[in-house]
């Protein structure tokens, strides 16, 4: 009886041992929402499960944001990226009741008139997607994959300053982690600290 | 004379017209030759020095002094959650090196749920200018700088300028009789590694505890620190936003540190400034602190994941944390004799102790039976521990009783309290089990045997968690392999203890009746509280499987019971039939047995039986659900428990579900939130890591806007009211 019993022990913590080394270590789920974007439809995260999608914490009003979009980088990830199938969505997470706060139509009319090319803006009036991801920053980048997992999070580049010249130069992260995620191998830089003006909860 | 006095006049004009230029063009000279401040938008900036002069070879402290307008701040040099450091590049005439910037102490700078840090007001950020003995006297130097920096209020502008400071070379350098004080002052008031405090950083969990030990000779009244905060230098380290919470360990100060929501790999060594309102004695507002980080850390909690601090953001400060070494081995020693009381255990050591009060051995046997036992159970206290802590290193979550969260362990665990009950019972002997070869061997070697029995009390201990083994078991696998391993040893010391200490001195044995019936009877009594254990280990199957699974069980233990009856029957001598009987039947028990071993610890949740009344308050656990009701103003009661831990069950029916208790959590509305760990489940291991520990159970109770209060492991009804009433 005893011997049999430690054989089962035994074969047991085996068993268990080897279902650890096999599983691969996966990101984190990225966590679901609903939001309505600035055409009035609602958006949900779910909608793109099987694609690759790229969140874009953004905010008008920030220098560091207007850096990417001055110098034309965001807009030229934007393009390059959705022609890839690429889902790419800016989100606004500025509080409602705080003064940078833009209406749809402003918000629209901003993204139209920076010549930018996301699949979809979204407004997170309450700003409850900002906390459920944590974004500290604006601009902070979040890649999901089409299992829905969080493959890199952080700063969209490596060049922390306002300058808008140092976008050209930078070596950015969400190109080389989507160039990694597409080719199947793993993301090398899967995250780093962002950079930016605080999101305006 | 109108003429004269209008060239007069006009002359005049010209005259006073130049004087003032002349001024102008002095104080233009003189301000440059200070460098003058120039003034961005919300931020006045200048270059100043400490003296007139540079003397050739000595340095000299110069400082970027930033005026911001009120309500605007720029960064520290780890800016926080958002924001950029300020930066200064120098353009250096020959002969002249510039050092790094001496960065003030920072402030906390809260923005919304998000923290930066900074300054506000007006800040020096010195630096010091090195001249080289070889200039020559009587030149004056010119040093250009570019200065960098984000300055933020609600919105954050980032602003450059370029500054210029000019100074002679002289070998007499007199102070600056306006910035010479100042910046001596803030030279002063730097922070600077802390002289009589002794500083240690621990880590558990998604805290950090830095122990901050005042000086040892430091007088009675000296002043209370007051109000302490902790500034890391690099980022991906603390989060910046959540509370550091303060408190005391004996003389000490314990600030809790929580851990980055994105930590980054290579966090060995606590590094940066701790600031404290009332100051630390002679060594000022803030010092500066660099020591290793004992322990493991795991990532925290998001910042702005909850309307109200989560789960884990304010975290209690239990005692695994301020368990030194010493102490968790004494926890371990003090639970594992504990454990010897525990329904699981007693029954089988009773006998063995009474096994060895009837036979009447000499001493030296005895005690090398004694010595062989306690070596069975501190070695497979240490296997288990070990292999506990080799699969938790591959990434598996799991946590102290994590053996009995897979049902085909708990089925043989049932099938082996069984047996040894219908050993009691007398249904078979273990030696008539055993060919006689064997059987005489296991008689002769008394000491293997014992070691044997030595392994099998621990085996069916460890469904058992005793009081303060929670806390010890958390140290033990927080830490390195040795800390891992001494504690697990201490366990298994005190579990073997008073066993070896009756053995030791058997003068007791005298005082027994001799061996009668008496003993017959009481083996035969012992035998119910194992066959309790087995009905209980089949409720745990059913919590984690369904009914079916225990009829099955049942079934099972049926068989097992007629093929040891009648493998008796043959070893007395009966006939070969009973022997086939008893064949076939084992067999067909093990045959219905093995979907019970073969089954998936994750599969799919079986269809819940109707709760009880009691249980329908119950909210089930998810971090997100406890941050709402926190946020929502609600205390909330987490029951971290399991079906297979006892002691979570005896305080369920003795504690948390009588009328008192009810009422009292009715009365204040407190939230009921149960973390069921029966089967595995990775959310309930990464909570409970992260209030240090690995085992149920676990009580909490969130006060909202307040510390959270963890509860002992043997709960009573007392403590729990005397919790709620200060809500």
């Amino acid at each position: 009886m005893r011997i049999r019993f430690f054989t089962l022990m035994v074969a047991a913590a085996t068993m268990v041992a080897a279902g650890a080394a096999l599983a691969m270590a996966p990101g984190a789920p990225a966590p679901g929402f609903t939001i309505t974007d600035t055409a009035g439809k609602a958006v949900r995260l779910a909608d793109y499960r099987g694609k690759y999608v790229v969140l874009e914490w953004t905010n008008p009003e920030c220098p560091f944001v207007r850096k990417h979009y001055v110098s034309g980088n965001m807009q030229a990830l934007q393009k390059e990226w959705g022609a890839r199938e690429v889902v790419w969505l800016a989100v606004n997470s500025t509080n409602a009741s705080h003064p940078e706060f833009k209406t749809p139509a402003q918000m629209s009319d901003w993204i139209r008139a920076q010549g930018a090319a996301p699949a979809a803006t979204l407004l997170d009036a309450t700003s409850a997607t900002g906390r459920a991801y944590g974004a500290k920053t604006t601009p902070q980048m979040f890649v999901v994959d089409p299992a829905g997992n969080v493959i890199y999070q952080g700063a969209i580049d490596d060049r922390r300053s306002a300058n808008p010249a140092d976008a050209k130069t930078a070596n950015n992260y969400v190109r080389a982690a989507l160039n990694e995620a597409l080719a199947g191998k793993p993301v090398t830089v899967a995250s780093t600290t962002p950079y930016g003006c605080s999101v305006k909860y | 004379m109108p003429r004269f006095r209008l060239t007069g006049l006009l002359r005049a004009p010209r005259a006073i017209a130049r004087a003032p230029a002349l001024l102008v063009l002095t104080l233009a000279f003189a301000i440059s030759a200070a460098g003058a401040p120039v003034k961005t938008p919300h931020v006045e900036a200048e270059l100043v020095a400490a003296r007139t002069a540079l003397v050739p070879g000595e340095p000299l402290a110069v400082a970027l002094r930033l005026k911001m307008e009120p309500g605007w701040h720029t960064y520290w040099q780890n800016p926080g959650d958002s924001g950029l450091p300020t930066t200064l590049a120098w353009k250096l005439p020959a002969g002249v090196e510039a050092g790094p910037i001496e960065w003030p102490a920072p402030s906390l700078l809260p923005v919304g749920p998000l923290a930066n840090y900074g300054y506000e007001g007006e800040v020096l950020l010195l630096a010091d200018l090195k001249p080289a003995a070889t200039l020559a006297p009587g030149d004056t130097l010119q040093f250009n700088a570019r200065a960098d920096w984000l300055v933020c209020k609600e919105i954050c502008i980032p602003e450059g300028v370029d500054l210029t400071l000019a100074l002679p070379v002289s070998s007499n350098a007199p102070l600056d009789p306006r910035w010479g004080a100042p910046l001596a002052a803030a030279r002063a008031a730097l922070p600077q590694p802390p002289i009589g405090w002794r500083v240690s950083a621990q880590g558990a969990g998604a805290r950090v505890a830095l122990t901050l030990t005042p000086p040892t000779q430091a007088s009675p009244a000296a002043a209370d620190p007051g109000a302490m905060h902790f500034f890391p230098y690099a980022e991906a380290q603390i989060e910046p936003s959540p509370p550091q919470t303060l408190s005391r360990a004996g003389g000490a100060y314990v600030l809790t540190l929580p851990v980055a929501s994105n930590l980054a790999g290579g966090f060995t060594r606590v590094a940066g400034v701790v600031t404290a309102t009332h100051g630390f004695g002679a060594n000022g507002r803030a010092m500066t602190i660099d020591v290793p980080l004992v322990g493991s850390v795991v990532a925290g909690a998001k910042p702005a994941a909850a309307v109200a601090p989560a789960l884990n953001l304010v975290a209690p400060v239990p005692a695994a944390d301020h368990l030194t070494f010493a102490v968790a081995l004494l926890f371990a020693l003090i639970g594992g004799v504990i454990l010897n009381l525990m329904p699981c255990v007693f029954p089988v050591l009773s006998i063995k102790v009474l096994s060895f009060a009837t036979h009447h051995d000499n001493r030296r046997t005895l005690r090398r039976e004694a010595a062989a036992f306690a070596a069975g159970v501190v070695l497979t206290f240490v296997a288990l521990g070990l292999t506990l802590a080799a699969l938790r290193a591959a990434g598996e979550q799991l946590g102290w009783g994590f053996q009995l969260q897979s049902p085909a362990v708990v089925t043989a665990l049932a099938m082996l309290f069984f047996v040894l009950a219908l050993n009691l019972s007398g249904v078979f002997e273990f030696g008539q089990l055993a060919p006689s070869g064997v059987a005489g061997w296991s008689s002769q070697n008394r000491a293997l045997d014992a070691f044997g029995s030595g392994v099998l009390v621990v085996v069916i201990a460890s469904p058992c968690t005793a009081p303060f083994m929670g806390a010890a078991l958390g140290y033990a696998l927080a830490g390195s392999a040795a800390i891992t391993l001494s504690v697990f040893v201490a366990l298994g010391v005190g579990m073997a203890l008073p066993y070896v200490l009756l053995a030791w001195f058997p003068g007791w044995r005298r005082r027994l009746p001799r061996s009668g019936p008496w003993l017959i009877r009481f083996k035969q009594f012992l035998a119910f509280p194992l066959y309790a254990t087995v009905i209980w280990l089949a409720w745990v199957l059913g919590s984690q499987r369904d009914n079916d699974a225990v009829l099955r069980l049942f079934a099972v233990l049926l068989g097992v019971g007629y093929a040891l009856w009648t493998w008796r029957i043959v070893r007395t001598g009966g006939a070969r039939p009973w022997a086939l009987s008893g064949f076939a039947v084992l067999t067909g028990a093990l045959v219905l047995a093995w979907p019970l071993f073969a089954a998936d610890t994750d599969a799919a949740p079986r269809a819940k039986a109707a709760a009880a009344a009691e249980e329908a308050d119950w909210i089930a656990f998810t971090p997100r659900k406890v941050g709402e009701l926190t946020g929502a103003g609600r205390a909330v009661f987490v029951d971290f428990t399991a079906a297979w831990c006892v002691t979570c069950q005896v305080n369920k029916r003795l504690v948390l579900n009588t009328n008192d208790v009810r009422a009292a959590f009715a009365d204040r509305k407190v939230a009921l939130v149960r973390a069921d760990w029966t089967r595995r489940d990775a959310a309930i291991t990464q909570a409970l890591a992260e209030l240090g520990r690995n085992g149920v159970p676990v009580y909490v109770l969130y006060r909202p806007g307040r510390e959270p209060l963890l509860l002992p492991e043997v709960l009573q009804r007392q403590t729990l009211l005397d919790a709620l009433a200060t809500l």
